[in-house]
C-alpha cells in the first residue's frame, strides 16, 4: 500500500517535471488568453472568470517551479527555432522565485480587487483585462531570454501599468499616470538603443549568447549605460524616482500593490539579470561602487521622504524607493569572492520578501481608505475596531520591511550584511544597518498613530464602512507569508541555487 | 547609410569599368550623396522645428511631414517594409491622432483658431526650463549622441548574425519575405506582444476617456448644412480602392514587402475617413462583433501557437506543410485586429456604428 503510494507519488513527480517545459509558455499565455476572454465575455456576465484564470495561472506557475526545483533550469525554444534565430524561454531558480512571488501576490490582488473596486464605485470592466495582461507580461519578463522580446514585454508593462495607475480618473491620478508613462517610454527608448548597439556588436539578442560574445569595450559600455539608465527610469531608482510616489499612491489599492510589489520590481530584476548574465565583463569594482552608491542614496533618500509624509500610501510608496536600493547593493558585493554568494541570496530573498510585505502594506492601506474614506495618518488615532486586523497586517509588513527578526526581511538583510562583513566592506554593512533603522523610524511613526488615543473632544461623525472579510484577511495572509519566510529560508534558497549566475558560482569551486 | 552608399559606389565603379560608363555612375553616386545629405538635413531641421515651434498646430503638421521623410529614409536604407509601416502608421495614423487630439485641446479652451500659440492654462506656473538646465541637458544629450555615433561607425560587423541566419533558413519558414518570416515564424511571440500593445492602448484610452462626444467630426451632417458635393463620389471611389490595397498588402506580405501591420494601417485609414465624413459614428461600448475582432487576432495566433506544442514540436511551431496557410490565415485576422483598435483610438470611442441616413 505504502509502496504503491510512493510509486504514484514518484510518477506524479516525473509527470510534473516533464510538463514543466510546457508550463514555461503557459505562465505567459494563460493569463493573456484569460484577459482577452474576460474582455470578450464582459466581466459583469462572468465574474468567476478572472479568479478562475488566476487559479490556472498559479497552477501553471506551480508546475514550472516544481520542474525547476526538481529538474534544474527549464528551457523552451519557441517555434522550435534555436537561438539566436528564435526566442528562448528560460526559467532558472531566480526566475522561478520571482514567478512564485508573482503568483502569490497576483492571486491576492485578484481576490482583493473585486470587492475593493466595486465598493469604491470603480469599473472592473477594464481593470480585469489590464491586470491579467500585466500578470502575463510580468511572467514574460521573468522567463524571456531575448533582449528584444524583453523590450516588447517592458512596453506592455508600462502600457498596462499607466492606465491601472490612472484608474481613479481624478486629476491627480491622471497627471501622475501620464508622467509615469512619459518617463517610462523614455526609459524604453534608451533600453532599445542599447539593445541595438549590443546586436550590432554581437549579432545576437539571446541573453547568454550576448554575454558570452561581449567584450569590455566602448560599445558595451555605452550599451550598458543606456540600458541601465533606461531601466532605472522605469524602476524609479533615485534620481529617476519622481514619478513613483504620485503614481503608486493615487492608484487604487490593488493596483498600487501590483505596481509596487511586482511591476517596478520586475524592472529591477531585469537590471540584476542583465548585469549578472550579460554585462559581467563590465562589472568591475568601481562600476559596482557606482551602482551600489546610487542604491545607498536611494535607501537614505526614500526613508527620509517616507518619514515626512502626512498620508499612509505615500509613506509606503517612498518606502519602495528605499527598498529597491538594497537590490542594487548586490552589484558592488557580487564581485568579491567572500561576499558573492550571501549577497546574491540576500538580494533575491529581499526581492521576494519586499514584494510580499509591500503588497500587504498597500492592501492594508486600501482597507483604511475603504473604511475611513481617506489615508491621513492623523485619522488613524483612536483606531476603529474594523481596522484592527488590517493594522496588524500593516505592522507585520513594516516589521519585515525594517528587517526585524524573525521576519523574512531580517533574513534577507542578514544575508546582505554577513556578505558585506565577510568581505570587510564596512560601508555597505553600514548602509544596510542604517537603512533598517531609518525604516524603523517611518514604520514606528505610522504605528504610533495607530496606537495613539483619539484627541480629546473627538466624535465620530461618520461610522467607518465595514470591510468585506476577504479584504480584511488578504493582507494578513501576505504579511504572514513574509513572516514565514523568516522562519525557514531553505526552500527558497535551494530553489534559487538552480542556474545561479557564473559570477556567483565561480568562487564556490 | 554611408556603408550602403559606399557599396553602391564600389559596385557601380566595378560595373562601370566593365561597360566603360564610369563617369555616369560616378555622377549617379554623387547625386545619391546629395539626396541623402538633403534628406538627413531635412530630418534634423524638421525635428528641431517640431520641438522648438511655439504653435502646436504647426508642430503637428511638421511632425507628419517628418514621418513622410522618415519613410523615404527607410526606403533609402533598403528597408521597404519599415518605409511602408512608417508612412502608414508613423505619418498617417499618428498624424490623424495628433490632429484629433489638437482639435479637442482647442475645443476645451474655446475657439482660439488653428494658429493659437501653446499657452499654459491661466493660473498655472509658466512652463519654462532654467537656461543652465537646458544647456546641461543639451550637452549631455550631445555627448551621448556623439558617443553612440563614434562606436557605431567603428563597429566591426560580427561574422554570424541572427539576421543572416534568418535569410539562410528562409526556405523553412513557409514564406518568401524575410520580414514576414521573422514576424510570423522565427520571432512570432514579439508580434503577439505588439498586437497586445495595440489592444492595451485601446483599453488605456477607454480608462481615461471622457464622456462620448456624440457630435464627432463632420459638422455638415447637421440638418441645416449639406455635405460638400464631392465627398460622396470620392468616398465611393476611395473606399473600394482602400479595401483592395489592404488585400494586396496582406497577400504581398508572403513574398515581398507588405503584411498585416501595413494592411491594417490602410484599413484603419479608411475607417478614419469614414468617421471624418460621418459614415461611421461613435458608440459608447463595443458590440460583440467588435470585441471579437479586437481580441480575435491574438486569440487565434495564440491558439495555433499552443496547438503547435502537440501537433509540432514546440509552442508557436507550425505543423509541417501547414506553415504558409496558417501564416496567411493569422495575418488576415491580425489585419482586422490591428485596424480596429487604431480606428477606435482615432474615434475616441468604445465602438463604431454605421450612420443611418
Amino acid at each position: 500500500m505504502s509502496s504503491e503510494f510512493a510509486d504514484s507519488g514518484l510518477m506524479t513527480a516525473e509527470l510534473l517535471t516533464a510538463s514543466a517545459e510546457l508550463a514555461l509558455p503557459l505562465v505567459f499565455f494563460v493569463p493573456l488568453l484569460t484577459a482577452l476572454l474576460v474582455f470578450w465575455v464582459g466581466s459583469t456576465r462572468a465574474p468567476w472568470l478572472p479568479p478562475l484564470g488566476a487559479a490556472l495561472t498559479v497552477a501553471a506557475a506551480v508546475v514550472l517551479i516544481f520542474g525547476v526545483a526538481n529538474g534544474g533550469p527549464q528551457s523552451h525554444h519557441l517555434g522550435g527555432w534555436q537561438p539566436p534565430l528564435g526566442i528562448e524561454l528560460y526559467a532558472d531558480g531566480f526566475a522561478a522565485v520571482m514567478i512564485a512571488l508573482t503568483a502569490v501576490v497576483g492571486l491576492a490582488v485578484t481576490l482583493y480587487a473585486g470587492p475593493y473596486l466595486r465598493g469604491k464605485g470603480l469599473s472592473l470592466e477594464h481593470f480585469w483585462p489590464l491586470w491579467l495582461i500585466q500578470w502575463a507580461t510580468l511572467n514574460g519578463i521573468f522567463i524571456s531570454a531575448d533582449l528584444f522580446n524583453l523590450y516588447v514585454m517592458l512596453e506592455l508593462l508600462t502600457l498596462t501599468g499607466a492606465p491601472l495607475a490612472a484608474m481613479a480618473a481624478d486629476r491627480a491620478a491622471l497627471s501622475a499616470a501620464l508622467r509615469y508613462m512619459l518617463l517610462a517610454l523614455l526609459g524604453s527608448l534608451a533600453y532599445l538603443l542599447g539593445v541595438a548597439l549590443l546586436y550590432g556588436a554581437t549579432g545576437s539578442l539571446h541573453l547568454q549568447e550576448v554575454g558570452a560574445l561581449l567584450e569590455a569595450d566602448a560599445t558595451a559600455a555605452i550599451a550598458a549605460a543606456l540600458i541601465t539608465a533606461g531601466l532605472f527610469a522605469k524602476a524609479a531608482i533615485f534620481p529617476l524616482h519622481i514619478w513613483l510616489m504620485p503614481a503608486h499612491s493615487n492608484a487604487p489599492a490593488p493596483a498600487s500593490a501590483a505596481l509596487s510589489a511586482l511591476v517596478a520590481k520586475a524592472v529591477v530584476y531585469l537590471v540584476l539579470r542583465l548585469w549578472l548574465w550579460v554585462f559581467p565583463v563590465l562589472l568591475t569594482a568601481p562600476m559596482g561602487w557606482l551602482i551600489g552608491g546610487i542604491g545607498a542614496v536611494a535607501i537614505v533618500y526614500g526613508a527620509v521622504q517616507a518619514m515626512r509624509q502626512p498620508r499612509l500610501k505615500p509613506v509606503i510608496a517612498y518606502s519602495t524607493i528605499a527598498q529597491f536600493g538594497y537590490l542594487l547593493l548586490l552589484l558592488p558585493l557580487v564581485v568579491l569572492p567572500a561576499a558573492a554568494l550571501p549577497a546574491w541570496q540576500g538580494a533575491a530573498y529581499h526581492a521576494v520578501v519586499h514584494g510580499l510585505a509591500k503588497a500587504a502594506a498597500f492592501l492594508a492601506a486600501g482597507n483604511m481608505i475603504y473604511a475611513l474614506g481617506h489615508d491621513r495618518l492623523e485619522g488613524l488615532r483612536g483606531l476603529t475596531p474594523y481596522l484592527s486586523v488590517s493594522m496588524l497586517a500593516l505592522a507585520l509588513a513594516f516589521a519585515s520591511l525594517m528587517g526585524m527578526p524573525p521576519t523574512g526581511g531580517f533574513l534577507s538583510k542578514w544575508l546582505l550584511l554577513s556578505g558585506a562583513i565577510a568581505a570587510e566592506q564596512w560601508l555597505w554593512a553600514a548602509v544596510v544597518i542604517v537603512g533598517g533603522l531609518l525604516a524603523a523610524v517611518y514604520a514606528f511613526r505610522v504605528l504610533a498613530y495607530v496606537h495613539a488615543a483619539p484627541p480629546s473632544g473627538w466624535v465620530e461623525l461618520r461610522a467607518p464602512r465595514r470591510l468585506p472579510r476577504i479584504m480584511e484577511w488578504t493582507p494578513v495572509v501576505l504579511a504572514l507569508l513574509a513572516l514565514l519566510l523568516g522562519v525557514s529560508g531553505m526552500p527558497l534558497l535551494q530553489l534559487l541555487a538552480h542556474g545561479a549566475p557564473e559570477i556567483v558560482t565561480q568562487w564556490a569551486e | 547609410m554611408i556603408r550602403a552608399l559606399a557599396d553602391d559606389a564600389v559596385s557601380g565603379a566595378a560595373t562601370g569599368a566593365a561597360t566603360g560608363a564610369a563617369t555616369d555612375l560616378e555622377i549617379a553616386a554623387l547625386l545619391w550623396w546629395a539626396f541623402d545629405g538633403l534628406l538627413a538635413l531635412g530630418l534634423l531641421g524638421l525635428a528641431y522645428q517640431v520641438v522648438a515651434g511655439r504653435q502646436l498646430f504647426r508642430s503637428v503638421v511638421l511632425f507628419i511631414i517628418y514621418g513622410l521623410l522618415m519613410a523615404v529614409a527607410w526606403a533609402r536604407l533598403a528597408a521597404p517594409d519599415l518605409a511602408l509601416a512608417e508612412a502608414a502608421i508613423g505619418a498617417g495614423l499618428t498624424g490623424a491622432l495628433l490632429l484629433s487630439a489638437y482639435r479637442n485641446l482647442i475645443g476645451t479652451d474655446g475657439e482660439e483658431g488653428p494658429h493659437a500659440p501653446i499657452t499654459p492654462p491661466a493660473g498655472a506656473p509658466p512652463m519654462t526650463v532654467p537656461r543652465w538646465a537646458a544647456l546641461f541637458a543639451a550637452a549631455l544629450a550631445g555627448l551621448l549622441v556623439a558617443g553612440i555615433g563614434w562606436v557605431a561607425v567603428g563597429l566591426q560587423p560580427p561574422e554570424q548574425t541572427a539576421g543572416r541566419l534568418a535569410l539562410e533558413q528562409l526556405a523553412e519558414s513557409g514564406v518568401e519575405n524575410p520580414v514576414t518570416a521573422v514576424l510570423l515564424n522565427f520571432r512570432s511571440i514579439d508580434t503577439i506582444g505588439e498586437v497586445v500593445v495595440l489592444f492595451v492602448a485601446f483599453l488605456a484610452a477607454r480608462v481615461v476617456a471622457q464622456e462620448l462626444d456624440h457630435a464627432g467630426p463632420g459638422d455638415w451632417l447637421r440638418a441645416s448644412q449639406r455635405e460638400p458635393l464631392l465627398v460622396g463620389p470620392l468616398i465611393a471611389f476611395i473606399a473600394p480602392m482602400a479595401v483592395l490595397v489592404t488585400g494586396y498588402l496582406l497577400w504581398a506580405g508572403g513574398h515581398q514587402p507588405g503584411g498585416a501591420f501595413q494592411a491594417g494601417a490602410v484599413l484603419a485609414a479608411l475607417a478614419v475617413l469614414l468617421r471624418l465624413t460621418g459614415r461611421l459614428r461613435p458608440r459608447l461600448e463595443p458590440t460583440l462583433l467588435e470585441r471579437s475582432v479586437l481580441v480575435g487576432g491574438v486569440v487565434l495566433f495564440s491558439a495555433i501557437g499552443l496547438a503547435g506544442a502537440g501537433l509540432a514540436g514546440a509552442v508557436l511551431e507550425y505543423p509541417p506543410g501547414w506553415d504558409y496557410r496558417l501564416i496567411l490565415l493569422i495575418e488576415t485576422v491580425l489585419t482586422l485586429s490591428i485596424a480596429l483598435p487604431l480606428a477606435l483610438l482615432f474615434s475616441g470611442s468604445g465602438g463604431l456604428r454605421q450612420e443611418v441616413r
